[in-house]
């Protein structure tokens, strides 16, 4: 739909359900930069800082959601969106190479804090800089309304290629799609049968019987919920967030531990997610008197198709990843193949708006406001298992992602593999009201005892496991 | 179908249509990763108007077996 903003005619679409999550963020949140989205990519080289712009415009231009703009119409409230036309930018150049580290990365850290004017402003801010111990490269802040952590792969990547082309004659990479064209898909899809086919399946998950919450910090929190709330058998609980106060712990697994993982999931065709899920389910489990009922909310990429691949903005929809298992009488496994099954066909049905599940959720069991059957987030990032940029063979590189001090989700486990060396991280993103860095520092040991364990001991019961942990 | 599928698997995977045989094996000759395979599943449905049970398709290791499953399903 044509709209007129600040005098000049756009062509507008509506918000998508993955878009309308963060706002929904934003409506119960006092402050906007709990949306941002903060990453450095350095490497450790000289750098052409014209060259780097130059390829930065250039990557910009190609990419559609990199110039998104959204509108509040005055009138009725309503929200749109609009590509506004690629303007030559020249970004700023900062020279942190003289500090240390810590105050160098303190420094991107405060800038991720900054909010953006979600309603009318810019959605990303780029700055070029120098860091110490010779990495070079650019800080990238974005809105997560038009970015999600493979958009942002997908950007960098895009950047760092059209540099090697610039700089040494590499091939130019091929164009990204069109951001447009998915929006234009994902408001299709209430009509189509799809959407009939996702209905029925969410609807006969919510037909089953209540989950059991099952906290990372163990059977309290639920216990006190119960007392407080006067509802001994209450099967949810919620989580503090007064202000979303928070912030991230990362831990780098080393590359061997990281490829035996990879080497037992590729031998036993689990998808590496599933071993990692088992391993996080299996601590709910033990955590919660051994409770079989453990559901963990699943980020999905929603990215499979080349279109979706490559054409950036946020598709992320979050819902509930539900599996029920007997620790004694399940075997790592098969404890892994009722996962795997489980996430197949909650990745069918992803398509299904995560704000609609939960509104149903919350009806159909008669849930208090903001109350939950899941402690944890998850979310499993494989676009950078390969090599970023392969030119760059034996050139550290980094890619950092910083925290605005504020996080949406109460307690958010995302593995991501580093650009690097392949090995995984991961980071731990948690509100302060909900958990604490030594809770987080327990979590990550147990959960990887109990991972190493299970994949060294694939024909033993999770309660082996367990017991052996 | 086979006509079908090809154009279905190019708009996942960067693959040469005409190149696409059904002895094309998805992860190792199409560079298919298990997510994109489910989530193409769910178009087969779509397409060819037929419920796919995940746990045998996901099976299918080539585009002859996909092809012999859904015919199975018509």
């Amino acid at each position: 739909m044509v709209k007129i903003i600040g005098g000049i005619m756009h062509d507008c679409y509506p918000l998508t359900p993955a878009q309308m999550v963060h706002m929904y963020t934003l409506k119960f949140s006092p402050t906007h930069e709990i949306v941002n989205i903060g990453t450095g990519t350095f490497l450790q080289a000289e750098l052409n800082i014209s060259v780097l712009r130059e390829a930065l415009n250039r990557a910009i231009e190609r990419s559609e959601s990199m110039r998104l703009r959204i509108w509040r119409d005055p009138e009725t409230e309503e929200l749109w969106q609009y590509v506004v036309p690629y303007k030559n930018q020249h970004f700023e150049y900062y020279d942190f190479s003289a500090l240390s580290e810590e105050k160098a990365h303190a420094i991107l850290e405060r800038w991720t804090s900054q909010p953006f004017d979600t309603f009318g402003g810019e959605l990303s801010r780029i700055v070029i800089v120098s860091m110490p111990n010779g990495y070079n490269g650019y800080y990238l802040n974005v809105h997560h309304a038009c970015a999600d952590s493979g958009s942002v792969i997908t950007f960098t990547k895009d950047v760092m290629d059209i540099y090697c082309h610039l700089m040494y004659d590499l091939p130019y990479p091929a164009p990204l799609t069109s951001y447009i064209e998915s929006v234009k898909k994902d408001l299709e899809y209430p009509e189509s049968k799809k959407a009939k086919r996702d209905e029925k399946y969410w609807q006969e998950k919510l037909s089953q019987p209540m989950p059991l919450f099952t906290d990372f910090a163990g059977t309290e929190r639920l216990k006190a919920y119960r007392e407080t709330t006067g509802r001994p058998d209450v099967r949810w609980c919620t989580l503090p967030s007064p202000d979303g106060s928070g912030g991230t712990i990362t831990y780098d697994l080393d590359v061997d531990s990281t490829n035996k993982i990879i080497a037992f999931a590729e031998e036993h065709d689990i998808p590496t997610s599933v071993v990692i899920l088992h391993a996080i389910r299996t601590v709910l489990s033990k955590f919660n008197d051994n409770a079989q009922d453990v559901t963990i909310r699943n980020f999905v990429s929603r990215r499979s198709t080349i279109l979706h691949k490559k054409c950036g903005g946020v598709r992320m929809h979050c819902l509930p990843l539900r599996t029920i298992i007997d620790p004694a009488n399940t075997t790592v496994l098969e404890s892994m193949e009722i996962i795997k099954r489980e996430q197949q066909e909650m990745f069918l049905h992803a398509d299904y708006s995560t704000l609609r599940y939960y509104l149903a959720q919350r009806e159909v069991y008669g849930m208090d406001m903001g109350a939950e059957f899941h402690s944890i987030s998850f979310t499993y990032q494989p676009a950078t298992r390969k090599s970023l940029v392969p030119y760059l063979k034996g050139i550290p590189f980094r890619c950092r992602w910083y925290s605005s001090g504020k996080q949406p989700q109460p307690f958010y486990i995302t593995a991501m593999h580093r650009p690097g060396d392949g090995g995984l991280t991961f980071f731990f993103g948690y509100q302060k009201a909900c958990a604490t860095p030594e809770q987080i520092e327990f979590l990550y040991y147990f959960t990887g005892r109990v991972l190493f364990r299970s994949i060294e001991n694939p024909d033993k019961t999770v309660q082996e496991i367990i017991d052996m942990t | 179908m086979l006509e079908t599928l090809k154009s279905l698997i190019c708009t996942y995977v960067d693959a040469d249509a005409a190149s696409i045989t059904p002895e094309s094996r998805f992860a190792d000759d199409l560079g298919f990763n298990s997510y994109d395979f489910i989530c193409m599943l769910g178009d087969c449905e779509d397409e060819f108007d037929v419920e796919i049970d995940q746990a045998v398709a996901a099976k299918c290791k080539n585009v002859g077996e996909l092809m012999a499953y859904l015919e199975g399903l018509g």
